[in-house]
Formats: structure tokens, sequence, C-alpha cells
């Protein structure tokens, strides 16, 4: 029974996590229909960007409450610049090309991004030990415990999702998105500059994913690489579980992945080294057989 | 074989597209189907096509029920074109042709990698069949250029050629002429008045009524998702509920 | 140059009155010409270097090179000829601004640049910057008599620079410093060639004629494919390498029938090839070389079958991140040793090479090198997947594979079964990848999961983007590019990820028809 409560506690954590970057994708995908396969790497440079900050500006010594902001700081600032310019560079002269070339495009950044930081980023061919920046230690309720980072993002990732929601829904950007996801061409028609919607589309995912980075690095205590790449899927898996477009179907969805992730590590077939396998099985099925996942609109076919 | 459609409906959730319509193409001839926007004639061409099942009533060819799958009712012999037209851009003009015969083409996988005999032949037939049509609807057969760089009208004929090439029974013709000056729209009324004359039944969807009433041998009007009106264009055209219900339309 | 994608060729010449070079000659242009020549024989070094390019400071020797005609001064000097040609002035622009900064680029960095390298890049810039607007000349297809001798030579050409670019630079750093440097800019030489050709029409030209005298040119290609082994590249170390690519290229081949042919976007097409490598290995000491093949491609057919299944549900985007979860799915279940098939980290070690008729392949023939065996059979594993792909092109199935490309609801209006289409699509490719994966097991002798990883599948990709989706010399191409760049440029292995992703980033934006394809 502990062991079940405690696998649920570090599933929610996970998920929460993922569902912040899940919701830069599923949020891309609603206005561009484009699956950003490189959004994942936008969380890998933000983590590096917090741990860059930490390391090399931070002088030695600085409180743990006050290195954390300048941290969030520095990783949403790398990660809004790389998704600013991965979509003006890489995206937006694609607009209108074949059906291949954005996703391939997509994989390229995403390629690039991963060598940029692993070929010139001091010590990044092998994970590297992030900086504690947060108390260590733990909440313990009954036999279950979580580490405090685990604590503070359960409590940041779904403020931060219903700060998005509500943005989307009352304020006059979150209408020209709304609009434009429904219907680019009538939106411009009614004077809505679609690019600008894009790009900002682009930059709170950008927000999101670097605020992601650093809960997710100072709970795991180590990043490397490759974390934009798996979690990248991870939270891809989450928006289409949740249905692409939907941004509560986005958080949800991430939430009910790092549940399996976990309990399908703990108790199915295979035990942890398979717990992948079972998170892309899921994938799978979903893609299979609910597309529009629980919250998403079904597709309409073209005549 | 006659395409008949008995008392068929189509809601989508709680919209009325079509309600109890019933038309029959019959063997030979032209069918016209016109009426105001939004009246139901794609929904009616989309079930007619296989692309859609009805929510209720039947639809007919030759007496057989009419598979809900487009691939199958151009198998059973119903050939549609595009309203706005849909060639495959990058392949050849005559691949395109090539693509609309492919259910009358018989290839094994193996004659094909080893190019049997018996692959060849049938390869050199479905090229002449497809020369033909492409011929028959007065473009150059020998034409090797992609077909998305093609003019407008050539592309619309090539899409007739490539649904004929399928040895259709009946030809569905989604707006043949849109986008058309007066020229381009008498030839391919000419046009299609040779596709009849070949035994092949013609429908033809159309809001341009003038088309309709001097092309067709019959004529249907859907308003509202119910079939008003039908019967041969002399009549249809002098009939009052057809001239309320356009200028009905015309008013708003 | 494409085989299967040739257009007619347009009868006006067009060229002949657009070309203002001829009413007025352009002194600019003819000024870089004239600085490349100069370029070629001044110094390029302050100093003597040891080895490689610059075995002396000498200014009129040629032919300096260890290899006759890649030595880089007489590149220099036939550019700059071809400079002086109205249509050739682009393409040796370019060629002549490679060579000079790739050796720029080394000389600065050993301290030694002199007085020939910057020369000849203005010479080269102003080429290139003068360049005249004039439409590639097209010319009329000879009768047979002609046209068999044109394509002899072509082919044998071909074989030549082959073999040349291959052996360009020697074979590792150990045994020439500025090795790398060579190979790039024989690589700049060799495009310029190419380029060059490709302005006056020839390629086209050419290219319509293999595609009228298909099956001779397809038996001189072959002829001269196995002709390798005699010429500078036929040595064990080069025929290992190449036999590599093929293995590589008929699996790119595959992956072009699922992409390019059918338009599936295939990113866990490497896992075929595992599939294939795995199943063979677990046999390679049970029963002969032929039955492990086919025992591993039909097991890899039958997973592309399994994998295949969804596109009847799944469309475009989300089709890809499906097989993309395939691989993924298969590469940690190799990792983990399933079923104790993989070997897990420890792989699978101590394959036999392929026997057959007593003859191991991996011991010379007669005089021929170690090796050779392999690079034959690589070579009709390849000239195998180009049959199945033109063959398949051109008939009723790879018709609908490419309608379902361009657009599926009508290609199912037209009559195709678009679902079994597709999973043809995917059992063909996936057992070519199969065999080409039996190949590949034997001819390393060890077979581990990290060879198949997504970023190979990556690499598959970019090889078929590369050299044009859909044709065939593309994924020959593609493949040779992406997989004897890497052998040949070690110093610079740890960007070459960075630089594919760049590529596939590049070539959306600019070729999205790949470097190959003519339009």
């Amino acid at each position: 029974m502990a062991t079940l409560a405690q696998q649920i506690v570090n599933g929610l954590v996970l998920g929460a996590l993922i569902g912040l970057i899940a919701l830069g994708y599923t949020m891309v995908y609603g206005i561009v229909q484009l699956i950003n396969f490189a959004h994942g790497e936008v969380f890998m440079v933000g983590a590096f960007g917090a741990h860059f900050i930490s390391l090399y500006v931070l002088p030695e010594g600085v409180p743990w409450y006050a290195a954390l902001p300048v941290m969030f700081l520095a990783a949403v600032a790398v990660s809004v610049v790389v998704a600013m310019a991965m979509e003006r560079l890489a995206y937006r002269p694609l607009r209108g090309a074949h059906t291949l070339a954005p996703l391939i495009t997509a994989l390229g950044v995403s390629i690039l991004l991963q060598e940029v930081v692993r070929v010139f980023y001091p010590g990044a061919t092998a994970p590297l030990p992030f900086p504690r920046a947060f108390p260590d230690g733990s909440l313990a309720v009954g036999p279950v415990t979580v580490l405090w980072t685990g604590v503070l993002a359960l409590t940041v990732a779904p403020l931060l999702g219903a700060a998005v929601h509500l943005y989307v829904e009352r304020s006059r950007l979150g209408r020209a998105m709304r609009a434009t996801a429904q219907d680019a061409d009538a939106a411009r028609l009614m004077g809505i500059d679609t690019d600008r919607v894009t790009l900002a589309t682009f930059v709170i995912g950008g927000v999101l994913a670097g605020v992601g980075a650093v809960l997710y690095g100072i709970h795991y205590t180590q990043i490397d690489t490759a974390i934009g790449f798996q979690n990248g899927i991870f939270a891809f898996t989450a928006a289409v579980l949740g249905g692409i477009g939907s941004i509560r179907g986005a958080m949800l969805g991430a939430l009910c992945l790092g549940l399996v992730k976990s309990l399908a590590g703990q108790y199915a077939w295979g035990g942890a080294q398979y717990d992948y396998v079972w998170v892309f099985a899921l994938l799978i099925l979903v893609l299979m057989f609910r597309p529009q996942g629980f919250l998403g609109r079904p597709e309409r076919v073209r005549a | 074989m006659t395409l008949i459609a008995e008392r068929v409906s189509m809601r989508f959730g709680g919209l009325v597209a079509l309600e109890d319509v019933s038309l029959a193409v019959p063997g030979t001839g032209i069918v016209g189907l016109i009426g105001p926007n939004g009246a139901g004639k794609t929904t009616l061409f989309n079930c007619l096509t296989g692309l859609s099942a009805p929510t209720s009533g039947r639809i007919t060819l030759g007496g057989r029920p009419l598979p809900a799958d487009p691939a199958e009712a151009m198998r059973g012999g119903v050939a549609r074109t595009f309203q706005n037209i849909r060639l495959f851009g990058e392949m050849s003009v005559l691949d395109n042709v090539l693509v609309g015969r492919h259910s009358r083409i018989r290839q094994s996988l193996l004659g094909a990698l080893v190019r049997s005999p018996g692959f060849r032949r049938s390869e050199t037939e479905a090229a002449e069949r497809a020369r033909a049509e492409l011929a028959f609807v007065g473009l150059d057969p020998d034409v090797r250029r992609p077909a998305g760089s093609l003019s407008y009208g050539d592309q619309r004929r090539v899409e007739i050629a490539r649904a004929l090439a399928g040895d259709p029974a009946v030809l569905m013709l989604d707006e043949p002429t849109a986008g058309m000056n007066g020229a381009e729209t008498a030839a391919i009324g000419t046009l299609i008045r040779g596709i009849r004359d070949r035994g092949i039944a013609v429908v033809v969807i159309e809001h341009d009524t003038k088309f309709i009433f001097s092309l067709c041998d019959h004529v249907h009007v859907l308003v509202r998702g119910r079939m008003l009106v039908e019967g041969p264009p002399t009549s249809v055209r002098d009939d009052p509920r057809v001239i309320e219900a356009y200028l009905g339309t015309a008013e708003c | 140059m494409t085989l299967d994608d040739a257009k007619v060729l347009v009868d006006a010449p067009g060229g002949r009155h657009a070309n203002p070079a001829r009413h007025r000659p352009d002194l600019l242009a003819w000024a870089g010409a004239a600085l490349v020549l100069v370029g070629a024989l001044l110094p390029w070094a302050a100093f003597v270097l040891p080895g490689g390019a610059y075995p002396d400071r000498a200014t009129l020797q040629f032919f300096d090179a260890p290899h006759l005609v890649s030595g880089f001064r007489l590149h220099l000097v036939l550019l700059g000829l071809a400079g002086l040609a109205g249509r050739a002035r682009r393409p040796a622009g370019i060629g002549v601004v490679v060579i000079a900064v790739v050796h720029l680029a080394f000389l600065i960095g050993l301290g030694a640049p002199s007085a020939g390298g910057p020369v000849a890049l203005v010479g080269g810039v102003l080429l290139v910057w003068r360049r005249p607007a004039v439409p590639a000349l097209s010319l009329p297809l000879p009768g047979r008599v002609l046209a068999w001798p044109a394509l002899l030579a072509a082919f044998a050409g071909l074989l030549w620079l082959v073999s040349a670019t291959l052996t360009a630079g020697g074979q590792s750093r150990a045994t020439n410093p500025h090795g790398g440097a060579e190979f790039l800019a024989f690589c700049g030489f060799a495009f310029a060639l190419v380029g060059v050709l490709s302005a006056y029409g020839v390629l086209t030209w050419l290219a319509a004629l293999t595609q009228r005298h298909r099956i001779f040119a397809f038996t001189v290609m072959l002829a001269c494919a196995l002709l390798l082994p005699v010429t500078g590249a036929g040595t064990g170390y080069w025929m290992t390498v190449a036999s590599t690519i093929g293995v590589y290229a008929a699996t790119a081949i595959g992956l072009n029938i699922v992409v390019g042919l059918a338009g599936l976007l295939d990113l866990g097409y490497v896992a075929f090839l595992g599939i294939g490598a795995f199943t063979a290995a677990n046999l390679a000491h049970s029963v002969p070389f032929p039955v492990a093949a086919l025992a591993g491609a039909a097991v890899a057919g039958f997973f592309g079958v399994v994998v295949g299944a969804p596109t009847l549900r799944v469309r475009g985007d989300y089709l890809a991140i499906v097989t993309l979860a395939f691989g993924e799915i298969f590469f940690r279940a190799a990792q983990n040793d399933i079923g104790g098939l993989t070997g897990g980290v420890n792989a699978i070690p101590g394959i036999p090479p392929i026997t057959l008729f007593g003859q191991a392949f991996n011991q010379p023939v007669g005089a021929l090198p170690g090796g050779f065996l392999y690079y034959g059979l690589a070579v009709l594993l390849v000239a195998a997947a180009m049959v199945v792909l033109v063959n398949l092109k051109h008939s009723r199935t790879g018709r609908a594979w490419e309608a379902i490309r361009e657009d599926e609801d009508v290609a199912r209006a037209m009559g195709v079964r678009t679902g079994r289409a597709k999973i043809l699509a995917f059992l063909v490719g996936a057992t070519m990848a199969g065999l080409a994966g039996a190949v590949f097991a034997h001819k390393l002798g060890t077979v581990g999961y990290e060879s198949f990883d997504f970023s190979e599948s990556v690499t598959l990709l970019a090889a078929v983007i590369l050299g044009g989706m859909g044709t065939v010399p593309g994924a020959v191409v593609g493949a040779s590019l992406l997989f004897v760049l890497p052998e040949k440029l070690r110093e610079f292995s740890d960007y070459r990820l960075m630089l594919f992703g760049l590529a596939l980033i590049l070539i959306m934006r600019f070729r999205p028809r790949g470097l190959v394809s003519s339009s």
C-alpha cells in the first residue's frame, strides 16, 4: 500500500513537470497545426541556462532563495529566445510548404539544439549535476514522503497551467489565439496579426518550458542533453492523451502519463527498465483509438 | 446500372442536412442537381460517392447497396471529380489518369518486380487507355509535365479523364465549370454530352442554373435539404417554387 | 542526375540570345578567371610542410598530391579555364571558393598561409559574382550508336569520380595529417565538375539517355560499381567502408519507398535493419547465410506490417510519432536483451562471416582485396533495391503510393484501397531493411543495440531527403554522402549530428526536393 501511494506521488510530480512542457506542445499545435518536435529542446536549453547562471555567474554562497529566482529568470530567458528564434528562422519560412517539411525541420532543429549544447557547453557530454537551489529534505505524510522540490513542482505547475488557461480565455491576445486556432485565414481577415499570435504562442511555451526546466533540475538533481528529447516525447504523448489543442487536457494527460510511467515501472512486466516502453505503447494506442484524446474535438474528415 | 438514393437523410448532431431525399440516376443521360448554397448538394454528393453513409435511407447501384467507402464505390462504378480541383500535382498527367485506372488494372507485385510479360502487357494496355482518355477530353496524350503545372481548364479536363479511366457507370461532376468563362463552359458542356454518348450516366452539381438547364436531360432541385422539384429542364425552369427558392435566397 | 525523373527536354535552346557575355565581354569575370589561374601557380604555404598537399613551396608542380589527378593546383587551373566560359562560371567559382577556403582554413590553422590562397579566393568570388543568367543548354538525344558509348563513358567517369573521392586525402589522419583538407577540397572540385556538366545540360541529357536505355545503363552502372576494387580504392579498408555504405544505401532505398513514394514519414525505420540483423545473428550458427538472410527479411517484413497497421487509422504527423514510438520500443527492448535475443549491453559477438562455396567473405580472393566479396554483395544488394524501387514505382502499386502521398482522400476516391497500399509500403520497405540487416550482422561480426538508435533513423531519413525523396539515385547519393563524410572527416566527428540537423533545416528551406533532383 505504502509503495503504491509513494509511486502515485512520484508519478504526479513527474506528470506536473511534463505538463508544463505539454502545454507548449498543445498550444503550438492548436495555433499552427505543427508538432513542434523541438519543443523538448526548449526545455533542455532552459535547464542549461539555469545551470550556467548558477555555476558561472552567481557568486558562491548565495542563499537558495536568492539563487532560485535568478535561475528561473535565466531559464525562461534562454528558453524564450530559443523558442522565438526557431519560430522565426525555421518554421515561419515554411508556411504552406509540403506536408512533411515542417516536421522534418522540427526534427532538424531538435538535433541541432541537442548537439550544439552537447558539443559547446562545458562538460555537457556527460550528465551534469544540477545546483541544489531548494531546501533538501522532504514532507512526510504517513508512509509517503515527497521531496520539497516535488511539493514545489506540484504547486507551481498547476498554478501556471491555470494561469495560462485564464490568460487564453480572458485576455485580448488569448482571444486572438483562440480565433487563430479556429480558423487562421478568417482571423487574418478580421485584422488579427497571426504571425504575432504564433510568435506569442511560442513565447508562452518557452516561459512554461523554462520554469519546468528549473523545477525538473532541482527535483531530479541532474540534467543532460537528452532530457529534452525524452521528456518532449512524454509531453507530446501527454498532449495527445489530453486532446491536443486543449490546455486543461494537456495538464490532465501529463498527470495520467506520470502515473502510468511510475506505476508500470513498479508493477508491470519488465519493471523499471521497461517503463518507457509502456509510455510509448500508451502513445500508440491513444493515437490509434482516440486521437482526439480526452478533451479534444474529433478531427473532421475533409471531403 | 442505375444509381438510386431512397429516402436518404443526413443529420450532423442536431443539424438536418438532408431529409428524405430520393433521386434516381438512370443508366444513361445527364442528371443535374441544383440548389442554392447550403441546400445540401455536397452532402448528397458525398453520400452518392460513398464518402459518407447516410443517417437513414439507402443508396443502391445496379440493385446492390453502395458501399460507404469511396474506394469501393469507385470500384463499383461511381467515379467523381472535385469542386476545387484535386489532382496529384507532382505526378505526370498520364500517371494521374493511370491512378484513375487503378482498380481495373490486374498486376501482381511479383510480376511488377520482375517486369513479367503479363505485367508489361497490362502496363501497355493501361497506358493506351489512359492516353485515349486524355485525347477524349481534348488534351495532348504525350504531355509529360507534372499535372500541377497545367492551366486551370486543362486540370479540370485531366480530372475528368482520370475519372473516366476507371470505367465508371456513373460519373459525378462537382461544379465542373466553376471559375470558367463562357467559352470554356460551353466546351465542357460539349465534353459532358460526349461522355453521355459513350453510355455513361453523368450527374452534374452546379449552382449555375443556366448551364444545367441547357445541358441536362433531367434536373433535381434541392432546397434546405429537401428535394423541391424534379423533372425535365423546361418544366423545372418554369416551376414557381424554383423561382421563389432562388429569388428567396437572392434577397438575403 | 536522376534515373527516372528525367523531364522531357524542352526544345527551345533559349540561351543563345540571352547571353550578354556573348556581346559584351565581362572583364571582371575574366579577371576572376585570371586570378584563379595565377593563384594556382603561386605558393600556398609560407614554409615547407611535410607530406600532404604541400610537399614544398614550388609553384609549378601541379601533380603534387599522392594521387595524380586529384592535386588541387590542377583543379584550380581547370576551374579557372572553365571560368572563362559563361555557363560554367558559377559552379566553377563555387568550386574555387570551396577549395580556397578549405586550404586557407587549414593553412591558417598551421600558421602557414601564403599568397596563393587569397588570390584564388578573390578570383573565385569574382566568378560567382559575375555569373551570367543563362538557362541550361538542352542537347538533342542521339541514337543508340552514340548513346551507348556516351553512357559507358559517363559511368566510367562516375567510377573514377567515386574512386577519387573515396581515396582523396588518404584513409586516416595517421597517414596524412592534411587528409581532411584534401578530401574537402576534392569535394569542392567534384561539386564544381558536376555543376559545370549540369550547366551545360549534360546531366539532364544523360538522365534522359539513362531513362531511354534503362537496361543498358543499369548493366553498365552495375559493372562499373563492381570494378571499383580494381581502382585506387581497391584496398581492404575502402572495401569495408564501401560495403558499409552499400548496406546503408540499400536500407535508405527501402526507406525511400515508405517516405519518398508513399509519403509516410517513418522515424523508427532503423529498427527494421536491427530486426534483420538480430534475426540473422541468432540464426548465424545454425543455418547457412541465405536462409538467415531470408529469415531476417521475413521477420522484419512481419514487423513492418505491425508498424504499418496503425496507418489504417493514423495519418500524417501522428503516424510519424507512432513510428518513432515503435522505434523507441524496439531500442529499449533490444537494450534490455528482450527474450535473450539481442544480447543487451553485451551485444551478440562472434557472428561468423558469410561463407558460400567454401569461400569466407572476409578473405581476399586471388589478387582482389579482402572484403571484396562483401563489397560485391553490397553492390548487388543496392542494385536489387534499386530494381525494386524503380519497377514498383512504374507499376500500379507505385502509382497508388504516389497518389496517397499527394492526396490520400482523392486516392481513395479513385479506387485505391489505401490501407492495403500503405501497409504494403511498410512491408516492402521493412523487408529490404531486414535483408540489409542480415548482411550488416555478418559483415560486422557483432551486433549490438547501439547501432539502431534514433540518430541512425534520422541519418537514414537525412540520406533520403538529401538525395531527393522518391528518386532512385537520390538515396544512394545521400547514403554515400552521409556515411562517407564521417569516415573522411573524423576530426569533425563531434559535429556530425549537428551538421545533419542543420542540413535537414536548410534543405527543407531551400531545396525541399533534395540535392539530386533536377527540378
